[in-house]
């Protein structure tokens, strides 16, 4: 019995270390799940990036891929053609126009190439003080002034700020919107960080979320018409709105709070029947000792 | 009223003589002690994992496109399917524990050695199964993690010579993982491998019941422990009756089971869930770290550090083969004192403390 063993052990040693030749599936493992960034979404391997990364590209050119990297489109998988059109997964038709490319829209065209997504903010814009002057004299805030052309981050109030209001006009104004929008925006943020801990913890919060998005998005889109007035005339309805996805989701946690009393309550239960049957096992030794 | 119920099934199927028969006459050796149980909380831990699943199973779907919804449908909107879920997950990485604790026990107590090779062998075989059905498990959620560690568990085997892409394409049913990976996944889990493993357990048992248990060669005379040349059973007359002491230790072991199970639920409830685990599997996007399952780190690690991955690979079924047949590798006539066997301890401890190693560097590389 033993020799067969021995013998098939054998067998099997022989048998892997004849794969040693194999080395090529190393470069393959190891690209594909071993080394490789788990953190790099496969839309990211595209003929942009790698050609954009290459090493005949000038430096600003590597800043782009860089600066999308750590941007919010990169978090929520917008990749390079979603806005600047053309073919990703062929390179040598990737920057035809006849696919679609658009390549870096002018200056006047800004507005329109981040509207084909932001649709509503673009209308709020367009009708704002901050579009009007951009449409008619070509110069005044676009939305790479505020935001950025690659490294865009998520928006927040912290945006609106004296060192890039001011460099057009006063901050006085800025500052009016800014508290206008205080208390909604403060609602809003506390809301998407009690959605991630209650996801966290496997609560559903699909319906939560969708009416949050809705009143983020709608929210976010009439603070760009820049209008002080329309948009204290509105905060009050988007706090009572806001106000009904937050009694949903304290209903939520009072779930999952009664979740960990329940597990607490067996937790004690269990320990004090172990307890007693601990004593039982220790009364049996010593009868029988 | 109670004692003509039990008068009632008395008379019916000798509940008396069935109980003298198979718990009052059955003893355990001298020394058996609470770690001796860890067979019978391993036995529990499987049966918690089988009425929870079979709970799950009346609501989950093995579709791509339903099986997420239904799991989170279980967790939020059946009463307490989340209490359901939340032990089979827990649950299912409690059992590898155990099993691994009572695998190390019965190592250091050197009690595979002759008459019972088979049943150790047939311990491995349930380990490797519980194994399968972990991995088997972790993708019919349909989330991220489990979508992600199916991926790379899959493709492991493909580095083995010859049978390594079968082996890989019969577990996806295809290229990638896909729904024919799910509905492959969801048979194993829920009816072959539970089949094999009531199967093998039932043959565990068996053995453990005509050998009677092993002695502690520390407690009994090495002399007495000799191997025997025709079967008998050891009577274990310096031991006490399998009930109620024995049965004691039993129970006082499961309560413990249950309280380690119920402390994850009430502090770490998310221990085995990583934020991952509540987002739709989805192949365009990896996770931005996927790791295996904690009992697999310490393979992964060991194939990730070897310079060729088919010796990694290798190393790994080999180490399973020994693990399997080592009752029949060890010396035969070497005794069971593992006090008086130094290098087999060491070598046990050396195996040990490389696996906690590679877990550990697995976890944090």
């Amino acid at each position: 019995m033993m020799r067969y063993l021995i013998v098939t052990v054998a067998v099997f040693v022989a048998v892997f270390l004849t794969g040693l030749s194999l080395a090529s599936y190393r470069e393959t493992f190891e690209k594909e799940f071993m080394l490789s960034p788990w953190s790099i979404a496969k839309g990211e391997v595209s003929a942009c990036i790698q050609c954009h990364t290459s090493e005949n590209m000038e430096p600003r050119i590597h800043q782009h891929v860089q600066e999308w990297r750590g941007s919010w489109h990169a978090k929520n998988n917008v990749s390079c053609h979603d806005c600047h059109g053309g073919a990703p997964e062929d390179a040598s038709m990737s920057m035809m126009h006849q696919r679609g490319f658009k390549g870096a829209p002018k200056d006047t065209e800004i507005p329109q190439f981040c509207g084909t997504c932001h649709i509503a903010i673009q209308d709020n814009y367009i009708k704002s003080g901050h579009g009007k002057t951009f449409i008619s004299t070509g110069e005044g805030p676009s939305c790479v002034t505020c935001h950025g052309s690659h490294n865009i981050q998520q928006a927040s109030m912290d945006i609106i700020n004296e060192q890039l209001c001011s460099q057009c006009h006063t901050y006085e104004r800025a500052k009016e919107m800014k508290q206008a929008l205080f208390l909604v925006e403060n609602k809003l943020n506390t809301i998407a960080n009690d959605l991630k801990r209650l996801k966290l913890f496997g609560i559903g919060t699909d319906m939560q979320e969708k009416a949050f998005f809705r009143n983020h998005a709608e929210y976010r889109a009439l603070f760009h018409s820049i209008n002080v007035d329309a948009v204290r005339a509105k905060s009050s309805e988007y706090t009572q709105k806001l106000e009904i996805i937050e009694a949903e989701i304290n209903d939520s946690f009072k779930q999952l709070a009664f979740r960990r009393n329940f597990s607490a309550y067996l937790f004690l239960i269990f320990i004090g029947l172990g307890i007693v049957v601990l004593l039982l096992s220790k009364s049996y030794e010593q009868k029988s000792s | 009223m109670w004692g003509k119920l039990v008068h009632w099934i008395e008379i019916r199927i000798g509940l008396e003589e069935l109980v003298n028969k198979h718990l009052r006459l059955f003893r355990t050796p001298k020394g058996a002690n609470f770690w001796s149980t860890l067979g019978f909380v391993s036995l529990i831990a499987f049966i918690v994992q089988a009425i929870t699943g079979i709970m799950l199973l009346l609501y989950y779907v093995p579709h791509p496109e339903y099986a997420f919804q239904s799991v989170q449908t279980i967790t939020n909107e059946i009463p307490f399917g989340w209490f359901f879920r939340s032990i089979h997950n827990v649950g299912g990485n409690l059992i590898v524990a155990v099993i691994i604790i009572h695998l190390v026990h019965v190592f250091l107590r050197v009690s595979y050695k002759k008459p019972r090779e088979i049943t150790w062998v047939t311990g491995v075989l349930m380990f490797l199964l519980v194994l399968l059905a972990c991995i088997t498990g972790q993708l019919l959620p349909w989330h991220q993690t489990g979508f992600w560690q199916t991926t790379v568990t899959s493709t492991i085997p493909s580095f083995l010579p010859v049978i390594g892409e079968g082996i890989s394409s019969y577990m996806r049913g295809g290229a990638s993982v896909s729904g024919i990976t799910l509905s492959r996944f969801f048979s194993f889990h829920v009816v072959i491998l539970p089949v094999f493993i009531v199967a093998l357990m039932i043959l565990h048992v068996l053995l453990i019941r005509r050998q009677g248990l092993s002695t502690s060669p520390a407690v009994e005379p090495e002399a007495d422990a000799s191997p025997p040349e025709e079967f008998r059973r050891e009577p274990h007359l310096e031991g006490h009756p399998c009930f109620p002491h024995f049965s004691v230790k039993r129970s006082f072991m499961v309560m413990f089971y249950f309280t380690v199970l119920f402390f994850i639920l009430t502090f770490f409830p998310n221990l085995f869930l990583p934020a991952e685990a509540n987002i739709q599997a989805d192949p365009l996007l990896t996770p931005e770290a996927i790791r295996p399952a904690w009992y697999f780190l310490a393979p992964y690690q060991l194939i990730k550090t070897i310079p060729n991955d088919v010796m990694g690979i290798s190393l790994v079924v080999i180490f399973s083969m020994v693990l399997l047949f080592w009752p029949f590798l060890d010396a035969k006539d070497a005794g069971r004192n593992i006090r008086k066997r130094p290098m087999l301890l060491s070598l046990g401890l050396i195996v040990l403390a490389l696996w906690a190693i590679f877990t550990i560097w697995g976890m944090y590389s």
